[in-house]
């Protein structure tokens, strides 16, 4: 052993090893890219390894070796600075997507690539489970989501959209199908948490809670949980029965509830104080509607107030003429309930033009399917009684000059006059704020309000200015959408988790992203050379003249097939070697600007390998591949500008030797080479790793099974474990996804004869028939007419009990195996 | 070389190793017995005599004679290419006199293994699934053996009679006097060789049940298919060929109603009213290490990432990866001289090409894990015939080009593969494919004392 003192500190190595070794088997990480133990030397290597030595200078300390006494700087200023501008050197001519457009532009943060590409490989519930590590409603979510990762899928440019949230549908209901549950709850911390509102962002906000390990109480003024989902969104897009089932889902992580509790008039936030919770968090929505500021307003009933009773199933009659004011979800949904209540004519008045309309477009499509009608540029200025109907005057709008933000208002256009003559007029104008909470106690009171009169929260962390209170959702940040309430809640829960801890809930995702274009008109078209088109699945929905006589759901979901067929048709744009990126994790320590990248796609991507994909606008110029290749089987080449140092061409092309074992893959540290199969793209402390050892030849290679929620990601090898020491062959390496083969049996089978079919038969029927038919051959013709036969795929374990049965229990040595093939 | 003359080609080296005084006639005084006879039986092997037999140089095996004998270290790794032979036993047989004339064993980096084509092949034997064998390799016929069993599995007694090999299965039931077999994780009706006599086999027997991933070719025979956990799926413990007992993790849950093969065994053991209850694999490995000497210090706890090798007959003994240091298991050990054992077929008029089948690499056995998994159908779709350019040109056969291959058991229709891989007179063949039954054309030979088929010669005529 040797000492050596590293920045100040002094540390044990052996004789013999590198300073980088050395090192890092001190815990002290100096960093590199194209470092391979035991491989022969790079040509050009990475030089971010390089450290000061006392009287030797400056060194590689990857091929220098210790002695006893060196003094080594490795994090002086001058190196970290050094290091940078090398990996600034490497971002230059770096291009690829880090995380794809969907998983950066959806406010839940799910990993949308992933999850639609496990469904792909038939990974359903381990996608639903990759879902609610953001979003615990998918159920709803996938109903009445406007899906902004959509807007932003590449596959735009090339023809349509991935239906996205129909496949989040899809999984989550087949979760329901089978009966799958989730419950496995943080080990209990002993904390207490109140959430006051049971709507979507107080249940998922009880998800993470008890995800941690925390005691959650929902107190739900209503007698059912669900909120907004039940009694705001109508039962043709979201059904109160799958309500209940996310709910449930829900409830199974053991929460407490009550229900019928309304604050203010039930309890304080000072009473949940001293019963003993240490954390509450208000997520109440928002329950007022903005008033119609006209003449005779009184006449409209309110939209929200409309809507939830069409959702208790104690609508009020309406007549045959509807005159719906407003242009927002609330608006449309109204319409639509209202066709289906049996209004012959209802008419959504809205000031402005068709785009600007407020609800999602396609939601207008559907209920003008239904026979809704938009009467656009005009507003109403009276309503007025009439003998028992209702009149109202309204007049069509021009746009005023800009106000002093340059927002041109409408109003109404001078000398218009018109008059709409019906049963009822809904007031829709959208929800706000209401305040009336600060009455209910001092500490309420100290609330901080928001202008528009919502809680005010700071956008992370989701605290109001009082400790201890937290706030989320609609009653936070004004009207939104279901998923952004989820995401408020899951933020809370995890601020909550920080709060009474004191320590980080999860791991942090760091917002470094190498992007090929943040707008479309940024990527280059290229991207899509040799990709052919193909549109999207379409949702099978119930045609209008059969819909609009009920409150039935509308879509009817995907099948399997379509779901696998839409997954299938993802670009996977976002890294497929994420959870190996040594790179990326190097631009994210030293703060290197994602936008110095390249821009365009310089080389095609390679995908002719049968495992391996080629990317080689990723290649950091490392050369491990082709060291890590034992059969001479890859041909690289990187020229670099003699000045710069930036790379300028890359040539990585496989030839004929190559056996597929897969080395350079693992070898490679960036998304260059990339595993055809691992499509998921995840951060390392993401993954699971278990080791085992492979099926295969007898060798008995160690091997390393990645997985994510039961699915296998990938196989690797551990360069430290006998008797392969990170070797394997194809199969040991990419020969794993027989696992979830769709002809795997997965029911017992059984036949009276081999000229049958046959038939499925749960174990008790299949033993019972094994039994009788044994025990009468045994009888008839004694125990050595009856054999055994064991093989290599079965455990030590099962071979021994295998040869117990024959000799214990059928009274026969006949039992042999497959050695001899 | 020319295939079946291993034995010959063996012997011509020890003769020239004999003949030019590069034995170790330390070791062979110090540890072994009957030498002289080794000697006298090998001067009949002169390497240019044996040339007719082997196809091989003379010049080559003196070479090769020299270098193996007198390098420091020199370490023997044999296949199935030694052991798929009507003579296997006795090829084996041949290298073991080879390694104990050169005293290449006993110390590290040399010695003789045999590298075993399937992953726990070592420990179903190891486990006794023979018919003369108990766990460890402990005789059935031994009277302490059976009490020491009978005892543990609280049964009054054992069965006493021979078990039959997996051959004499099929034969028997044949012949109406073998009615039921429980075959788990194996796929004979493909794998094994001959496979028209196993097919008679196991439609003649009155209840098969097979216990598998997929449907196999086997399943096709069967009145009750139970659906097992793939390796990914269950924990338990490997052997490998280094005898290195390893831990298999469960790592996913296995599809459906689909359960461990142990899990399974337990529950039929208990439908046939002998009960056999366990919670654990761990639990199964603790009887094991109390009645297998081998295994005795082998635990859970102990295996950790790298594993233990056997013979490990203590809780605190590190295992033994090098065997036969002092001495061997007899004592001394003594030489056996061994003969040509001539193929069970041979090529002729009728059917001039010898076929030689085995793996590749892409693939594993019966293809039913391989054949499944993405990526394997790009690289090897489809089981091909390996013939020589100089054969297939005379024949009129393209590389790509559909032919039939015809052995005196059947016909299998595949694509030709025209290669160097095979040389002129012989053709290669996998049995990977079930779509393309291989081994409906290979040899009824079998080794005499093992029943293992002889995989790797018979007689085949190639149709374009």
């Amino acid at each position: 052993m040797v000492k050596i003192t590293v920045d100040g500190k002094e540390i044990e190595a052996k004789k013999g090893h590198t300073i980088l070794s050395a090192c890092r088997k001190a815990g002290i990480k100096i960093p590199t890219l194209c470092h391979l133990e035991g491989e022969r030397e790079p040509e050009s290597p990475c030089l971010l390894c390089m450290v000061d030595v006392e009287g030797k200078g400056r060194v590689r300390a990857c091929n220098t070796e210790v002695q006893d006494g060196m003094v080594i700087s490795a994090f002086s200023k001058e190196l970290q600075e050094l290091r940078k501008e090398r990996l600034e050197v490497l971002a230059k001519s770096h291009y690829g997507d880090c995380r794809a457009p969907c998983n950066l532009t959806c406010p839940g943060g799910i990993n949308v690539q992933g999850y639609v590409n496990l469904i792909a490989k038939g990974e359903y519930l381990a996608a639903l489970m990759l879902i609610k590590e953001k979003n615990p409603l998918p159920i709803s979510v996938g109903r009445v989501c406007p899906r902004f990762c959509e807007t932003r899928c590449r596959r735009i440019l090339l023809d349509e959209p991935i239906a996205i949230n129909h496949l989040k549908r899809f999984v989550a209901d087949y979760a329901s199908e089978v009966g799958f549950r989730d419950d496995k709850v943080g080990s209990p911390t002993g904390k207490r948490v109140a959430i006051i509102g049971g709507g979507p962002a107080g249940l998922s906000c009880a998800y993470f809670l008890r995800k941690q390990g925390h005691e959650v109480t929902i107190f739900e003024a209503a007698d059912k949980l669900g909120g907004l989902l039940r009694y705001g969104i109508p039962g043709y897009k979201l059904p109160n029965k799958e309500v209940d089932k996310e709910v449930q889902n829900i409830l199974n992580l053991g929460v407490h509830v009550k229900l019928n509790s309304s604050w203010g008039k039930d309890f304080t936030i000072k009473d949940l104080k001293d019963r003993g919770f240490q954390a509450v968090f208000i997520a109440t929505g928002l329950s007022r509607q903005k008033q119609l500021d006209i003449e005779g307003s009184e006449h409209a009933i309110c939209g929200l107030r409309f809507l939830k009773d069409v959702n208790l199933g104690k609508a009020p009659e309406i007549g045959n003429d509807v005159l719906i004011v407003g242009g927002g979800d609330i608006a449309v949904d109204s319409a639509r309930s209202a066709i289906r209540l049996g209004a012959k004519n209802v008419t959504v008045i809205y000031p402005r033009s068709r785009v600007e309309l407020p609800a999602h477009q396609r939601d207008i499509e559907e209920a003008e399917k239904e026979g809704v009608q938009f009467f656009l540029m005009a507003t109403p200025l009276r309503i007025m009684e009439e003998d028992g109907r209702l009149k109202v005057e309204m007049a069509r709008t021009i746009l005023d000059e800009p106000d002093e933000r340059g927002i041109r208002h409408p109003i109404p256009m001078p000398g218009s006059r018109l008059f709409w003559n019906g049963d009822t007029v809904i007031s829709a104008l959208g929800q706000e704020g209401d305040p009336t909470f600060q009455s209910f106690g001092e500490i309420e009171a100290s609330i901080k309000l928001s202008p528009r009169k919502t809680i005010k929260t700071h956008p992370s962390t989701m605290k109001t200015s009082v400790d201890g209170v937290f706030a989320g959702g609609d009653c936070a940040t004004g009207s939104r959408t279901v998923i952004q309430a989820v995401a408020g809640g899951r933020r809370a829960a995890e601020s909550i988790h920080e709060y009474l801890m004191s320590e980080k809930a999860g791991i942090t995702e760091p917002r470094f992203n190498f992007t090929k274009g943040k707008r479309f008109e940024d990527v280059d078209m290229h991207n899509f050379d040799g990709y052919s088109i193909k549109l999207n699945e379409v949702m099978p929905a119930r045609p209008p003249e059969r819909r609009k006589g009920d409150f039935d759901e509308v879509n009817l979901g995907f099948s399997e097939e379509m779901a696998v067929r839409e997954a299938k048709r993802c670009l996977k744009c976002g890294c497929l070697g994420l959870s190996k990126c040594t790179y990326r994790e190097l631009c994210v320590d030293y703060k290197i600007k994602a936008n110095l990248s390249q821009t365009r796609l310089k080389y095609p991507i390679d995908k002719s390998h049968p495992f391996i994909i080629v990317d080689a606008n990723k290649c950091v110029g490392c050369e491990r591949c082709v060291r890590s290749c034992r059969y001479d089987a890859l041909e690289l080449s990187i020229q670099r500008d003699n000045k710069s140092q930036v790379i300028e061409s890359v040539l990585i092309r496989f030839n004929e030797n190559c056996v597929s074992c897969g080395a350079c893959v693992d070898a490679c540290p960036t998304g260059t080479l990339s595993k055809k199969d691992v499509v998921i793209p995840l951060f390392p402390e993401q993954l699971n790793k278990k080791q085992s050892v492979c099926t295969y030849c007898g060798t008995g290679c160690s091997i390393d099974v990645v997985t994510k929620y039961g699915s296998i990601l990938e196989i690797k090898a551990d360069y430290d474990r006998p008797p392969n020491y990170g070797q394997l062959c194809v199969k040991g390496r990419f020969g794993y996804t027989f696992y979830r083969n769709e002809e795997r049996l997965k029911k017992p089978l059984v036949r009276d004869s081999i000229d049958e079919p046959f038939r499925e038969v749960d174990w008790d029927e299949a033993l019972r028939i094994i039994a009788t038919k044994l025990n009468h051959i045994k009888t008839h013709f004694g125990a050595d007419s009856i054999g055994v036969l064991a093989s290599s795929r079965c455990t030590n374990e099962e071979n021994y009990l295998l040869q117990k049965l024959a000799r214990a229990a059928i009274g026969t040595n006949n039992v042999d195996n497959c050695a001899r093939v | 070389m020319r295939p079946g003359g291993n034995i010959p080609l063996l012997n011509s080296m020890l003769h020239c190793i004999i003949e030019e005084g590069l034995f170790d006639e330390d070791f062979i005084k110090k540890r072994t017995d009957d030498f002289d006879k080794l000697k006298e039986h090998v001067k009949e092997y002169p390497p240019e005599k044996v040339f007719g037999i082997t196809d091989v140089p003379a010049e080559l095996v003196r070479k090769a004679a020299r270098k193996y004998a007198t390098s420091k270290n020199s370490l023997v790794l044999y296949g199935l290419g030694v052991a798929e032979h009507k003579g296997g036993t006795a090829g084996v047989i041949a290298l073991a006199n080879l390694v104990l004339a050169t005293g290449h064993v006993g110390k590290p980096h040399s010695g003789i293994n045999p590298l075993r084509g399937q992953n726990n092949v070592q420990g179903a034997c190891d486990m006794g699934t023979l018919p003369y064998t108990y766990p460890g390799y402990q005789s059935t016929s031994d009277q302490s053996v059976l009490e020491k069993f009978a005892t543990n599995w609280g049964v009054n007694t054992l069965p006493v009679t021979d078990g039959l090999l997996e051959p004499e299965m099929y034969s028997r039931a044949i012949k109406g006097k073998f009615k039921a077999l429980y075959c788990v994780g194996y796929d004979p009706a493909q794998t094994q060789a001959n496979i028209g006599h196993v097919h008679e086999g196991l439609k003649a027997m009155d209840f098969v049940i097979v216990q598998d991933l997929f449907l196999t070719e086997t399943a096709k025979f069967a009145h009750v298919v139970l659906p097992s956990a793939c390796f990914y799926e269950k924990d338990g413990t490997f052997t490998s060929g280094e005898r290195r007992v390893r831990r298999v993790n469960k790592i996913i849950d296995p599809p459906g109603k689909a359960k461990a093969d142990w899990e399974i065994i337990c529950l039929i053991s208990q439908a046939l009213g002998y009960p056999m209850f366990y919670t654990s694999p761990e639990q199964i490995m603790a009887e094991i290490a109390r009645l297998t000497p081998a295994y005795a210090g082998i635990s859970y706890d102990r295996i950790g990432d790298k594993g233990l090798v056997w013979p490990c007959p203590e809780p605190d003994h590190p295992g033994t990866p090098l065997l036969h240091t002092e001495r061997f298991p007899r004592g001394k050990a003594n030489f056996v001289p061994v003969s040509y054992i001539i193929p069970e077929e041979v090529s002729d008029d009728e059917y001039p090409f010898i076929l030689v089948t085995g793996r590749r690499l892409e693939h594993y056995n019966n293809g039913s894990m391989t054949r499944r998994c993405e990526g394997f159908d790009l690289i090897s779709p489809e089981e091909l015939v390996e013939i020589n350019p100089e054969d297939a040109k005379r024949l009129g056969i393209q590389d790509g080009q559909m032919v039939k291959v015809e052995s005196r058991r059947g016909r299998v229709k595949v694509r030709a593969w025209v290669t160097e891989r095979s040389k002129p007179g012989t053709v290669f063949m996998t049995f990977h494919f079930q779509d393309a039954l291989t081994n409906i054309l290979t040899s009824p030979g079998l080794d005499s004392k093992t029943l293992t088929p002889e995989y790797k010669v018979c007689a085949v005529r190639i149709v374009p």
